[in-house]
């Protein structure tokens, strides 16, 4: 199974997301601001990185493009409580490989997490 | 008041499925059905924002306070009971037992669920209207209502009239209940107007 990089603020989120991905036997690391998450990225190399939007520190938008200039191959689920489709197409061309809302939906997170992981 | 008949008309359908989205957002968090009240909209001096809002509920309150800007900006506020915020982070939380005040982890859960409505709420006026809004951090206060109102007013000139829409909603089978509040200035509004006339014209297709 893959290892995958949760990166939100909220530990409430974080939790979600990694019994969610625990349960389908993913491997789980987590970050809880944008620097941290870069860091982590390049140590780790995790195979998906799950990430939030509106974050304190460096917002979820500056992480993505930086990864994405860093490794463009780096693949990236934004997710996020912004609703906007506005938002997703601007995720979706900065590199983002997919879009999901919060509330989180377990069978949405993992269908995004594998059609990631098959690109 | 400041808005047509028809204009009310038109943003009350828009409030109502906005209002919707975040019932369905909450509903989802929660595992409860939510009820939501009929939204009401109103227009008033800023002067008289804390002391309106401030009857909402009288009780001791938490609020999540975010800020959106864009083509519409404003402020927008979820209003929850203390004791209901309690009891809906516990059941997020998944605490072992009840507990009686936020401690810092309840506090940090109730502001993302702050986050999660007040964007599936605003995000709807988003996609409906075609218009972009960016969101700042949301805040959680605990201060009294009429402190953060009042610095939500101090230093904006052009809020000299708000418009304030608001739902009650309750959480069935548990005492969790509360207000969304969304605060736009009148320069705010009359686009808000605008996009909803075009919106409106698109719907009769």
């Amino acid at each position: 199974m893959a290892k995958i990089l949760i990166v939100d603020d909220s530990a409430l989120s974080r939790r979600r997301l990694r019994s969610i991905l625990e349960s389908a036997a993913h491997t789980v690391i987590e970050a809880e601001e944008g620097m941290i998450a870069i860091e982590k990225y390049f140590l780790e190399r995790p195979d998906v990185v799950l990430l939030d939007l509106i974050m304190r520190g460096m917002f979820g938008i500056e992480v993505l493009k930086k990864l994405r200039q860093m490794d463009p191959q780096a693949k990236v689920v934004v997710a996020t409580a912004d609703i906007q489709t506005s938002t997703q197409t601007i995720v979706l061309e900065e590199g983002a490989t997919s879009f999901v809302t919060k509330p989180f939906v377990p069978e949405q997170i993992l269908m995004a997490v594998n059609s990631a992981l098959e690109v | 008041m400041l808005l047509t008949e028809k204009q009310n008309d038109a943003l009350s359908e828009l409030i109502n499925i906005a209002f919707a989205r975040t019932a369905a957002a909450l509903s989802s968090l929660s595992g409860h059905r939510v009820l939501l009240e009929a939204p009401t909209i109103d227009a008033y001096g800023i002067d008289e924002l804390p002391e309106v809002v401030g009857t909402f509920m009288r009780e001791e309150v938490a609020t999540v306070h975010q800020i959106f800007t864009g083509p519409v900006s404003g402020d927008a506020l979820l209003l929850l009971n203390y004791d209901g915020a309690v009891m809906l982070t516990d059941l997020l939380c998944e605490h072992q037992r009840a507990s009686r005040r936020l401690d810092a982890s309840s506090q940090e859960a109730l502001t993302e669920v702050g986050n999660i409505l007040l964007n599936a709420c605003l995000g709807v006026f988003g996609n409906l209207l075609k218009v972009h809004v960016s969101f700042s951090m949301p805040r959680l206060h605990l201060e009294s209502l009429d402190q953060l109102l009042r610095s939500i007013t101090i230093g904006s000139e052009e809020l000299r009239y708000s418009v304030i829409v608001s739902t009650a909603f309750r959480v069935k089978a548990s005492s969790v209940s509360g207000y969304l509040v969304i605060i736009l200035g009148v320069s705010s509004l009359d686009r808000l107007l605008r996009a909803i006339e075009i919106w409106e014209e698109d719907q009769k297709g």
